[in-house]
């Protein structure tokens, strides 16, 4: 749940999604569901030029599974806050035990 | 008692579990899927077999490419875990 | 405000592999990643999933080009930077933590 409530709290920002097949969607950030699936707004392909069959497309759903970073804007993100949330998800056992 | 030395463990061993209890603090070779071999001390494990070594050396193509002091491994990656002797 | 009841315990010592990524907090971290791809940067959050957010990130991604001609294998480094990154954790497959002392 830790990563889903962060990108709650940068709806509204610009990101750069990559995905696995390398192509790079920068676009506002209109909402992040429990899969991290992501939509985007006013969206535009990093290199127009090698990907044109997106320069009509305005807005975007992304599978989350298909992402493999999201480029954040630095000034959105309080790392102190993130550091104590991982450190609290960490005590909630989520990984079974070996058997 | 004294521990028996490691392969006489291994026959005694039944369970994929107790191997993998046997391999704990020992020197062991986790090869992925994609061929890369981790050798190194097997701090621990859990479920996922995500696995933490100690001392770990990274072989690609059998080539020393890495060293790391500590390494930790996402289960999903993970072929096998074999047990190694002690370093030469 | 409430006050959480947050244990403050963090034993040190490694129990699950897992403790090796959570003593990483606010550390710089080498991140091994599928697709001959690096990163180095500063761990600020991760999950269960190995889902994480680096901070300061080198990205050093290897592509091994055949010439042609000649038939030589030369092997090309991309280096790309971020100031803030959120990495997916299936591409994940190893993570190294800075050398930790007296641990």
């Amino acid at each position: 749940m830790l990563f889903y409530s962060f990108f709650k709290t940068l709806i509204g920002q610009q990101v750069t999604v990559e995905l696995k097949n390398d192509l790079a969607i920068t676009g506002i950030l209109v909402s992040v569901d429990q899969f991290l699936n992501i939509k985007l707004d006013d969206i535009h392909v990093v290199e127009e030029q090698k990907y044109p069959h997106m320069m009509a497309v305005k807005n975007c759903f992304i599978r989350g599974s298909v992402v493999r970073y999201v480029k954040l804007p630095a000034s959105a993100v309080d790392t102190a806050l993130l550091q104590d949330a991982a450190r609290r998800e960490a005590q909630q056992p989520t990984v079974p035990a070996p058997r | 008692m004294q521990q028996p030395p490691i392969q006489q463990q291994q026959q005694q061993t039944s369970s994929p579990t107790e191997f993998l209890n046997n391999v704990i603090g020992r020197p062991v070779l986790v090869k992925l899927n994609s061929g890369v071999d981790y050798r190194g001390i097997l701090s621990c494990l859990d479920g996922y077999m995500n696995i933490a070594l100690e001392q770990t050396e990274e072989y690609v193509n059998g080539q020393l490419k890495n060293r790391y002091g500590d390494a930790f491994i996402r289960g999903n990656n993970v072929l096998y875990i074999s047990a190694t002797k002690l370093r030469e | 405000m409430t006050e959480e009841a947050v244990p403050v315990v963090e034993p040190n010592a490694v129990e699950e592999p897992l403790d090796l990524v959570r003593l990483s907090l606010d550390e710089r971290i080498y991140v091994k990643l599928r697709g001959d791809r690096e990163l180095r940067g500063k761990l600020h959050a991760y999950d269960g999933h190995l889902n994480m957010i680096l901070g300061d990130v080198e990205e050093t991604i290897t592509v091994v080009e055949i010439n042609e001609e000649t038939e030589e294998e030369v092997i090309r480094t991309i280096k790309n930077t971020a100031e803030m990154l959120f990495v997916r954790g299936d591409g994940v497959i190893l993570v190294s933590p800075p050398s930790r002392t007296g641990a």
